[in-house]
């Protein structure tokens, strides 16, 4: 259903990742990218959609991450519509984190 | 989709009105303990601190307990709260009946404002009761703490059933038995029955959240839920039938393996926690798992000792010690996020904004902590040596321990979002 764009996709990719990782876990000061909570990042020619999941259900601070995720990617693609969908499979643990995001947490 | 998914907290005016009166009633209890320093050093069934015990157990803890698990129903039941309403309602008549409550015990007048206080702390109690099993129920996946939620909130039922039947009693005799067995029942029913299982429950899910760490040892919460309820009832059931204190240790024991379980939980989740460095909130809280252990240890001196000192140091390190450090420590880990997230919500990646923790001062919080630990220790001290001067200190260091916590609690409930919180 999707199609990756067809120039620079992973220019795009990485710029939604850079975005990405402006948007930070507020109990855990990490950022989603390197908490494993974004599962995908699909393009397709007029919008960008994030899969991901939040590290508990029903968080009390989930709007405010799935608002941060739509306003960091609105300002790098601005003309894109986005998409913002929470999915519970799999359900976050925390052996999704990326090696920066376990050494932030860490060293604390 | 996602909605379904996403929290459906309460607003802030059902929750913040719990946090702001508890912080107060802690303060109050402190006053109230500073004037009554010389009842520290006689029997515990006094009308001060009967009045004391009350402003503690309902003014502060059951209510910020009450507006913390109204925020955090919806995450432990992963379901929407079943009633905003009935959680106000729970609040308007929780904050009445201890205004009644309290100078009756104070003033120590069995009768119409004692009973009519009890009635309405028993009405904003089963509001509770009726959310909470009505939030839990309607979730698909009944977990453990869950349970520990259920338990905890009939128990304070029961609790608050015979508080209500005591107070009656005190007027109009009708109980075979005698006051102080009842009140020995309906005091343990509220610590091992409410404040143990609620607690327990909640942290069976916040404490790995917190620390980052996959709880693999449920067994041991499943054994800690079996054995608190079994010792309990135990308590309950044969205390009542038979009239006899000589198993009051067995129950105790049986409560007290739940205990050891659920702190081996705890443990292993600590051990294995992905966040290393531990904040002072958390910090607070799990020091507070030492009152409650020094409080299991000190149950067979006061059972058996003569004197009542035991009793009162029991006491102290149960209300004082376990719950208030737990609650003090828990506030700053749920009140600054319920702010932040009221104000910055939709700021989040849009403009520079504060997180959470910045809400409170935490050299306010470090102080606090310093103050509230050596006044502890200087008042047990005090209670054991009959040292009233101590005693008097320990509580002069609590209420600034107070007032610091109340100082706190404001600066996040008034917290304003500054002008230069602009998008970027």
């Amino acid at each position: 259903m999707y199609t990756d764009e067809k120039s620079h996709p992973h220019q795009l990719r990485q710029n939604a990742i850079a975005a990405l990782k402006k948007v930070i876990d507020p109990e855990l000061f990490v950022n989603i990218i390197d908490l494993g909570l974004v599962y995908e990042i699909l393009f397709n020619e007029k919008s960008v959609e994030v899969l991901m999941t939040l590290s508990t259900p029903h968080c009390p601070l989930g709007d405010a991450i799935k608002n941060g995720v739509y306003n960091v990617l609105s300002e790098v693609f601005p003309d894109r519509e986005i998409q913002v969908t929470l999915v519970w499979e799999p359900a976050w643990n925390p052996d999704m984190m990326t090696g920066e995001g376990r050494k932030e947490l860490f060293e604390g | 989709m996602d909605n379904i998914h996403i929290s459906k907290a309460p607003p802030l005016r059902v929750v913040i009105p719990f946090y702001a009166t508890g912080a107060l009633f802690f303060l109050i209890f402190n006053i109230m303990l500073l004037i009554s320093a010389n009842d520290l050093m006689g029997h515990y069934f006094s009308p001060h601190l009967l009045a004391i015990v009350h402003t503690a157990v309902l003014g502060w803890g059951t209510m910020v307990i009450f507006g913390a698990a109204y925020e955090l129903l919806p995450v432990l039941c992963e379901n929407r709260l079943y009633s905003d309403r009935l959680a106000m309602a729970s609040y308007v008549f929780l904050l009445i009946g201890i205004v009644q409550l309290v100078p009756a015990f104070w003033l120590f007048r069995a009768g119409s404002l004692m009973i009519a206080g009890g009635g309405c702390v028993f009405i904003a109690v089963f509001f509770y009761v009726i959310n909470v099993m009505l939030t839990a129920g309607n979730c698909q996946d009944h977990s453990l703490h869950q349970k520990f939620l259920v338990s905890s909130a009939l128990w304070l039922l029961l609790t608050v059933t015979l508080g209500l039947c005591l107070a009656i009693n005190l007027r109009y005799p009708f109980m075979s038995r005698n006051h102080l067995d009842i009140m020995k029942l309906h005091a343990h029913a509220g610590i091992a029955g409410w404040f143990l299982q609620l607690i327990t429950g909640v942290s069976v899910k916040l404490v790995p959240m917190f620390l980052v760490a996959k709880a693999t040892k449920t067994r041991w919460i499943k054994a800690a839920w079996f054995f608190q309820n079994v010792g309990l009832m135990g308590l309950l059931i044969d205390g009542h039938l038979s009239n006899s204190s000589g198993r009051d240790i067995l129950y105790a024991a049986i409560c007290g393996t739940g205990i050891i379980c659920w702190m081996y939980f705890l443990n292993d989740v600590r051990l294995h926690r992905i966040k290393k460095r531990i904040d002072f909130p958390m910090k607070l809280t799990m020091s507070s798992n030492f009152f409650l252990v020094a409080a299991l240890i000190m149950i067979p001196v006061a059972h058996y000792g003569s004197q009542t000192k035991w009793t009162i140091a029991y006491g102290i390190l149960l209300f004082i010690g376990w719950i208030s450090s737990i609650i003090m420590g828990q506030t700053f880990k749920t009140l600054p996020f319920i702010i932040w997230n009221e104000h910055y919500n939709s700021l989040t990646g849009k403009a520079d904004i504060p997180l959470p923790a910045s809400l409170y001062a935490e050299i306010l919080l470090k102080y606090q902590n310093y103050f509230y630990f050596i006044s502890m220790a200087v008042l047990l001290a005090g209670i054991l040596s009959a040292q009233i001067l101590m005693i008097q200190v320990a509580l002069l260091m609590l209420i600034v321990t107070a007032l610091l916590y109340v100082a706190n609690v404001f600066k996040i409930i008034l917290h304003k979002p500054l002008n230069n919180h602009v998008h970027r």
